[in-house]
């Protein structure tokens, strides 16, 4: 015989309406959990492309490499790495196409009467621009020939140009970085806030005047691209053999993108791990209260349950109608949740200036995880539904 | 004639174990019901009125003893043949009505009819065909609080119609009623009667008692008196 299952669905269904308030704080530790997942994996979709995209609009492709001293990533590296390595890897790298060495200094800039000190006073390379995606779009970015002939140029970023020019082009004034006299050249192109570093704030000078300058003479970073995505390996080799040769030791490392893609990966794995057990908590207490919520339905319906024996009801429809109560309640909660989590996320990332992408997987996944929690604790007082004596229930008085 | 017998029951005893001492509630009964009888059982508070109803509704199995419904044994069903035949054979009604106070009049009448596995459509039909029958037809969409005693015990009969049983049991029918609306249910039942329906109805009052066609007498646990009811006792 075919068992019925829209009959006992529709019961449960409206036991349930008839009963919301009670029902939606049953499930509440359901919702809870679920919204909690569902924001989170919602804001860290968003989060990884909005990352992602960034570091593509600053020229960090696929094709890109960034080379690190010390053997590891770590917060304040021994600095290994010269102006003469740079050199030796513009002639050994194949498929070069940009090499832009990177010396971090502080330079306190004097115009006039006015002072200002930038968050970053770098010395880069003409390469700069392309490799970074930062043009000069007042003047003109310095050339490979006024760096190689240690031109006094700079080219300076739009907060600086604002610190101390205000309204007034700056292009073609003097002004002194650190006692040294320059002229500035060109304004660079507004970029905004890169992973918290306001790259707007910075000073570009020629790497030839690093050490006369800043006093700085190992670089902090060069990055390079190649041609092509695929020549990335073979860079790495002729990166590694190179530097190894003239350092004896391995005293760097390099970056490549989706090494930064792996790092961002699992930043928001681990968080997604801790959110989910978080989650799993209070789905399992939700779970425990939905079931004792359920034995008191169950006390306080002894006598529906009767009534209901006596017209032909078998302890299967009774079963299965408490069970599907329970997991209607559970999935409610899990709906709830994807809504609640999902506008959480949207609102939290409309706040930050990200977008959120609609977890669907997650959301598939709460849905399921709700049934099984529904069904779990719904078994045993369905099971007390069931088994309970007609004659017994139909004299049972609230 | 073997199969007009609907309800045979034999040497029927029930004990309820409470504690140390058993009680028996019913004695060892003998009894035989036909169809188209309208039987009234009378007797104290305690005897085993409720008892024997709802052993004969197949609610409960006896201690001891047989009990045959359409000639079939029930001893030998399992509890879902015993739901099967609630569901198919036997209509209760209750002395509380024991209608489900958040389903409408229409849907109360409906759900013997969910558990036979009948489809919408047919099953609102069918509900609705009943109700006329009780004089509900104006109150299908009610809720029980919105109606009175009388009414809603109509409702109850109604449902017990739902799937056509051999037999309607009713348990104290009119004790919550006022002696109007018990006299209209006993008519009713009366009517049913005379379309052929077997009736066995629990009762204190003679007067609703002599409304049906034969009396049996209880006293702790045992038939003390079976009795036509003769055209003079009415
Ligand atoms: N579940 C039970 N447990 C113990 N004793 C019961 C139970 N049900 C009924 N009885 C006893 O069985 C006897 C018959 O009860 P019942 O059939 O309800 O009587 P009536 O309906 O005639 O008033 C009574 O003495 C009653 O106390
Ligand atoms: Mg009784």
């Amino acid at each position: 015989m075919m068992i019925n299952l829209i009959d006992p669905l529709k019961i449960a269904y409206n036991s349930i309406l008839s009963n919301k308030l009670r029902s939606l704080l049953t499930t509440l530790g359901v919702i809870i959990g679920v919204a909690a997942v569902i924001t989170l994996v919602s804001m860290g979709e968003g989060a990884k492309s909005y990352i992602l995209g960034q570091i593509g609009s600053w020229g960090l492709g696929a094709n890109s490499l960034a080379i690190h001293p010390g053997k590891e990533e770590v917060a304040l590296p021994e600095l290994t790495l010269t102006y003469g390595d740079n050199e030796a890897l513009r002639q050994k790298v194949g498929n070069l196409q940009y090499l832009m060495p990177e010396f971090v200094g502080r330079g306190r800039l004097v115009y006039g009467h006015r002072e200002y000190q930038p968050a970053y006073t770098l010395a880069v390379s003409a390469d700069y621009p392309f490799a970074y995606k930062q043009q000069a779009v007042v003047g003109r970015f310095f050339s490979r020939a006024e760096e190689e002939g240690r031109r006094h140029v700079v080219v300076i970023g739009r907060t600086v140009v604002d610190k101390l020019f205000g309204a007034y082009s700056p292009v073609g004034e003097k002004i002194k970085i650190n006692g040294v006299g320059f002229t500035i050249i060109g304004i660079l192109e507004e970029k905004g806030t890169l992973l918290f570093y306001n790259m707007d704030d910075i000073v570009l000078i020629p790497t030839t005047l690093a050490e006369q300058v800043l006093g700085v003479t190992k670089i902090w970073e060069i990055f390079l691209t190649v041609e092509n995505e695929k020549d990335v390996p073979q860079a790495i080799i002729d990166i590694k053999k190179t530097l190894i040769a003239r350092h004896r030791k391995e005293d760097f490392h390099i970056h490549t993108q989706q090494g930064l893609i792996d790092i961002i990966n699992n930043i928001l794995n681990a968080l997604t791990a801790i959110v989910s057990a978080i989650a799993a908590i209070s789905l399992l207490v939700g779970g425990i209260g939905i079931m004792n919520i359920m034995l008191v339905a169950v006390t306080e319906r002894t006598r529906e349950i009767g009534i209901r024996k006596a017209i032909g009801a078998k302890n299967r429809d009774i079963f299965l109608q408490f069970v599907f109560e329970s997991i209607l309640i559970t999935m409610t909660g899990a709906l709830f949740g994807i809504m609640i989590g999902t506008l959480a996320a949207w609102g939290i990332m409309y706040f930050l200036k990200m977008s959120a992408a609609i977890a669907w997987g997650a959301a598939y996944l709460a849905c399921f995880v709700a049934l099984l929690v529904g069904l779990f604790f719904g078994v045993y007082p369905a099971m007390r539904a069931a088994r309970l004596d007609p004659v017994e229930a139909l004299r049972f008085e609230v | 004639m073997k199969d007009n017998v609907v309800v045979r029951i034999t040497e029927v005893k029930r004990f309820y174990q409470m504690g140390m001492v058993a009680v028996h509630a019913l004695g060892g009964i003998n009894l035989k019901v036909e169809k188209s009888e309208f039987v009234s059982i009378m007797g104290p508070s305690g005897c085993g009125k409720s008892t024997l109803m709802h052993i004969i509704g197949c609610l409960d199995r006896p201690t001891s003893g047989h009990v045959h419904l359409d000639e079939v044994d029930i001893d030998k069903l399992d509890d879902n043949e015993l739901a099967a035949i609630r569901n198919k054979k036997v209509g209760f009604v209750f002395q509380t009505f024991n209608l489900l106070p958040k389903l409408k009049a229409i849907e109360n009448v409906e759900l013997p009819l969910i558990y036979a596995g009948v489809g919408l459509p047919a099953r609102r039909k069918k509900a609705t065909e009943l109700l006329e029958i009780v004089g509900l037809k104006d109150r299908m969409y009610h809720r029980p609080s919105e109606l009175s005693g009388g009414q809603s015990q109509r409702v109850a009969v109604a449902r017990a119609l739902a799937n056509n049983p051999s037999i309607i049991l009713a348990d104290e029918p009119t004790g919550n009623l006022d002696s109007k609306s018990g006299e209209e249910i006993i008519r009713l039942f009366q009517e049913l009667n005379s379309r052929g329906i077997t009736l066995i109805i629990v009762t204190h009052d003679q007067e609703i008692a002599n409304h049906g066609k034969r009396i049996i007498r209880l006293k702790d646990g045992l038939v003390v008196a079976d009795d036509r009811v003769t055209a003079r006792s009415r």
